[in-house]
């Protein structure tokens, strides 16, 4: 399937190219064969024939494929304003860019053929023939090593710079900025989550991330932190807290009045040499030092900033909650917590990724929801959930805006089948909303947060609400770019219509989130595959479960992750051809 | 699934068609609202130089001027109502923010010596709406407001700029560009509505109109040249640029009339 389309579309190309063809022999002759041909046959439905980003896959692609014309890139070792080295290109290229559709490539091209590649994007854009001296590179030089002191001093950074605007109080890419970003094609964009630093463009190192705001990133709204965005550019720590002390004070001596009127000499001075720096002046030597003086500090603090950031995400991506790493529900004996019990503290989180639901019209091509993590404890009558995920914004309600399009209401729907499957062999409904088979679903929405919708469901366009609504507790806050939903049901119904809960028992479960201010909205959504959980038993006296028992079920439980591996997979390679 | 095949296939030809055609007209639409600027520029004293100067008027029904919705810091950036400001009409439909220049003047007076350019962000509103800069020249930014800021200029042909301006930074220099650009789009992202324009130019004859919508080129030495004129919202006439011939010490009076652009 997926290589038929491919085959059509190189076809579709190849006529494409055959039209635009004379224009590039006679603009790019010195460029070799080979990276043009590589571009057309990799790069070009995505980017373009002639690299303005308008291949004909870029149209559902959000961020789009770069438009090569403008020199705009994002992920360089260089200074803001500069155009990325060769590497920085090179490295993109076989790296790919985590979080946009942009692939890596290092195994499907040779490094040849990624550094003649290389060679040929960078005929789209002129400045590349024309810049005279390579561009400047940010030093990485005398890094300073992660420790919670340098987390701390960071921290204060991060709020004194301005990083909040966009990417929020505790930066999960919620600041009051962030509803309005465009980037320069016009195009909404969206601050980065710095919680969840798998999604990075350009990696998740600390170097990594002290390149980006020191460089910026150019084509998105976020800016470079150069020199003077830094406070008392030019002066020594001393001076500077010297000079905040008279700064902040209601009335200068004229003692004082002269001496800060000295240290804001200086620190024209040195902003003056930066700029002679930028515009290509050569600089004396007394300037350089004076440029250098003042470029250690910032960059000093610019590894603490980097060190902050880099505490705010897990140190790696979180494993998905299959084999080791299912969801168990934990056993007590006493009341379920409620939500924000210290109980759920000594919880593990399991980990369930999202995508965006590209199965059906209409389609999420461009998920903004990473995941939803999930904590469980039950007793002897009932379970109760804690489910957490990221959304950058609150929406409670349908809201058109000229600027950004409609946006529509947050939630998230939690999804069973009505009965566990009885062995490995009994097939689970259709992952996707159900189908023949029935799903049984708790649907949540942020406009009323303490409330849960059961519904019964055979397919997108089969919904029911349950006559009988059962009695769960539900509780459910926003704060600070995060959702947390806490709902509690007895293990056992009246309803037929319900899952019943039992011990012991691996019962699938699968995800659907809305991100309103994504034009998430009914059937356009992030979801999961089918996982599994299940209420962990307790080997207690009470609850004696005979050894015989326990090897069953493990056997069971590994029958039902093959199948469900197995099914997971084919769900994912459907998903594919779709895209 | 056929079918679904067959569909794509007939979007994607319509598409790769539509590509051709569409991407070859976007870059000529665009080239047409640039400035236009001479290949070279020689400076020599200007002695009895004429004058041009004139008034744009809007022509059409004066659309009404949006109001901004002021999404954050409201305290400093609400204080009063912010309008758009990309058609501004005065009394007798005079039209302000309109640049008017030569564009095939060669030899001429020197810019200014040290002028002061500075673009404001008093109440997040950028002002002036549209700057006028000479290549090479610095521009300051100021921010006594006491919140962040971050300066981005949307240039292609000189480097792109975009960079923070903390709230404790109240005059923040901007190196001056290598070459001749513009109207290039000034944007704060932090304040998505704050929105204005900068021209980076290669000799003194631009003008940008006033409230009464007048402008004046002065000691602009005897000869005939191209008058061009670029609005944000009505375009250029870089198609059909007026002609005028400055005598000596004369004076020559152009006026012009804008159309929103189709
Ligand atoms: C499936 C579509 C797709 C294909 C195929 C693709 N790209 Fe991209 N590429 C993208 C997208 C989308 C972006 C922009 C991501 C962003 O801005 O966050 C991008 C960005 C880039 C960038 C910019 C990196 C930066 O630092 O900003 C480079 C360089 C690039 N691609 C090169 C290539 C090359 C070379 C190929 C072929 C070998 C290729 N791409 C194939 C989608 C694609
Ligand atoms: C004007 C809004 C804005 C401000 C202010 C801002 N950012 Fe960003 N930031 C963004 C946007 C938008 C992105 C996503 C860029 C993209 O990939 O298109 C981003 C992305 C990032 C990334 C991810 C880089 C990657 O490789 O994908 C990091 C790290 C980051 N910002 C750190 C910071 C820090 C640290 C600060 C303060 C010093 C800061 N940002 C200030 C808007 C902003």
């Amino acid at each position: 399937m997926l290589r038929k389309r491919i085959v059509l579309l190189s076809i579709l190309l190849g006529f494409t190219l055959f039209i635009s063809i004379q224009v590039f022999t006679q603009e790019a002759p010195e460029v070799s064969a080979k990276g043009k041909e590589v571009y057309e046959e990799s790069c070009a439905h995505c980017h373009g024939t002639e690299g303005r980003g308008d291949g004909s896959a870029a149209e559902n692609l959000l961020p789009k494929p770069r438009d090569f014309t403008r020199g705009l890139y994002k992920i360089r070792s260089t200074e803001s304003g500069e155009l990325p080295t060769d590497q920085d290109l090179f490295e993109i290229i076989t790296k790919g860019m985590p979080g946009s559709s942009m692939p890596g490539w290092e195994t499907q091209l040779k490094t040849d053929e990624r550094w003649e590649v290389v060679s040929y994007i960078k005929t789209f854009y002129d400045g590349f023939k024309e810049s005279e001296t390579p561009p400047r590179q940010i030093s990485l030089k005398d890094k300073i090593p992660y420790s919670d002191e340098s987390v701390q001093i960071g921290k204060g950074l991060y709020t004194d710079l301005g990083c909040i605007e966009c990417h929020g109080n505790v930066g999960r890419g919620d600041g009051t900025s962030a509803p309005t970003l465009t980037d320069e094609w016009g195009f909404r964009t969206w601050p980065a989550n710095l919680a969840e630093n798998w999604n990075f463009r350009g990696g998740s190192d600390t170097e990594d991330i002290f390149k980006r705001f020191i460089g910026g990133i150019a084509g998105s709204p976020m800016p470079a932190f150069e020199g003077d965005s830094f406070l008392h550019f030019g002066l020594t720590s001393e001076e500077s807290k010297r000079l905040s002390v008279m700064e902040n004070k209601d009335e200068m001596t004229p003692d004082e009045e002269e001496e800060s009127g000295k240290l804001y000499e200086k620190m024209d001075e040195a902003v003056l040499v930066a700029l002679d720096r930028v515009e290509g002046t050569e600089l004396t030597p007394e300037a350089q030092k004076m440029y250098d003086d003042a470029m250690k500090i910032v960059y000093e603090k610019s590894w603490h900033l980097a060190n902050y950031v880099k505490s705010l995400s897990p140190e790696k991506r979180p494993e998905t909650a299959i084999g080791n790493n299912v969801l168990r529900s934990q056993y007590m004996a006493e009341d379920l917590p409620i939500l924000g019990d210290e109980a759920w503290d000594t919880l593990q989180e399991s980990y369930y990724p999202l995508v965006g639901q590209v199965v059906i019209e209409p389609r999420q091509f461009n998920p903004t929801i990473d995941s939803v993590r999930v904590k469980s404890f039950y007793n002897d009558t009932e379970v109760a959930f804690l489910f957490t995920w990221d959304d950058r914004t609150h929406n409670t309600e349908v809201e058109e805006n000229e600027d950004t399009g409609t946006s529509y209401e947050d939630g998230i729907a939690i999804q069973f089948p009505v009965k566990p499957p009885k062995g490995p062999t009994d097939e689970k409904p259709y992952f996707l909303w159900g189908g023949k088979k029935a799903v049984y679903v708790w649907q949540w929405k942020a406009s009323a947060q303490d409330q849960i919708t059961e519904l019964t469901v055979k397919g997108v366009n089969n919904v029911t609400v349950q006559e009988m609504q059962g009695d769960l507790s539900v509780k459910g806050e926003y704060n600070e770019g995060q959702y947390r939903l806490w709902v509690k049901r007895t293990l056992a119904t009246d309803d037929k219509k319900d899952l019943q809960l039992e011990s012991g028992v691996f019962v699938p479960i699968a995800f659907s989130a809305w991100d309103g201010a994504n034009g998430d909205n009914d059937i356009k959504r992030v979801i999961s595959s089918w996982y599994s959980f299940v209420l962990e038993p307790v080997p207690s006296s009470r609850r004696f479960i005979y050894p015989p028992i326990v090897a069953l079920l493990t056997v069971g439980f590994l029958f039902g992750l093959r199948g469900f591996v197995l099914r997971r997979n084919a769900v994912s390679v459907e998903t594919d051809t779709e895209q | 699934m056929k079918t679904k095949l067959l569909t794509s296939v007939a979007i994607l030809l319509v598409c790769s068609f539509g590509l051709i055609v569409f991407a070859d007209n976007h870059e000529k639409s665009d080239e047409m609202e640039k400035l236009v600027f001479p290949k070279a520029y020689t400076v020599k004293a200007v002695s009895g130089g004429g004058k041009i100067s004139g008034v744009i008027k809007f022509d059409g029904e004066v659309p009404e001027m949006k109001k901004l919705e002021i999404t954050k810091d409201e305290a400093v950036c609400g204080a009063e109502d912010k309008f758009d400001q990309s058609v501004v009409v005065g009394e007798d439909k005079a039209l302000k923010n309109t640049i008017v220049y030569l564009m095939d003047i060669s030899t001429g007076k020197d810019f200014e010596k040290n002028p002061k350019i500075e673009i404001d962000q008093k109440g997040c509103k950028f002002s002036p709406h549209v700057q006028i800069v000479p290549v090479g020249q610095r521009i300051t930014m100021l921010n006594t407001d006491k919140v962040n800021h971050n300066v981005h200029i949307f240039s292609t042909i000189n480097k792109p700029v975009n960079k923070q301006q903390t709230k404790t930074r109240r005059r923040m220099p901007l190196a001056g560009v290598k070459k001749a650009e513009g109207p290039v789009e000034v944007k704060c992202d932090i304040h998505g509505w704050m929105k204005a324009w900068i021209a980076y130019v290669p000799h003194p004859y631009f003008a940008v109109t006033n409230e009464k919508g007048e402008f004046t080129l002065e000691d602009v030495p005897a000869g005939t040249y191209k008058l061009g004129y670029w609005h944000e919202a009505c375009g250029s006439n870089n198609k059909e640029p007026v002609t005028v011939t400055v005598a000596a010490g004369g004076e020559v009076k152009q006026d012009f009339t804008l159309k929103l652009k189709k």
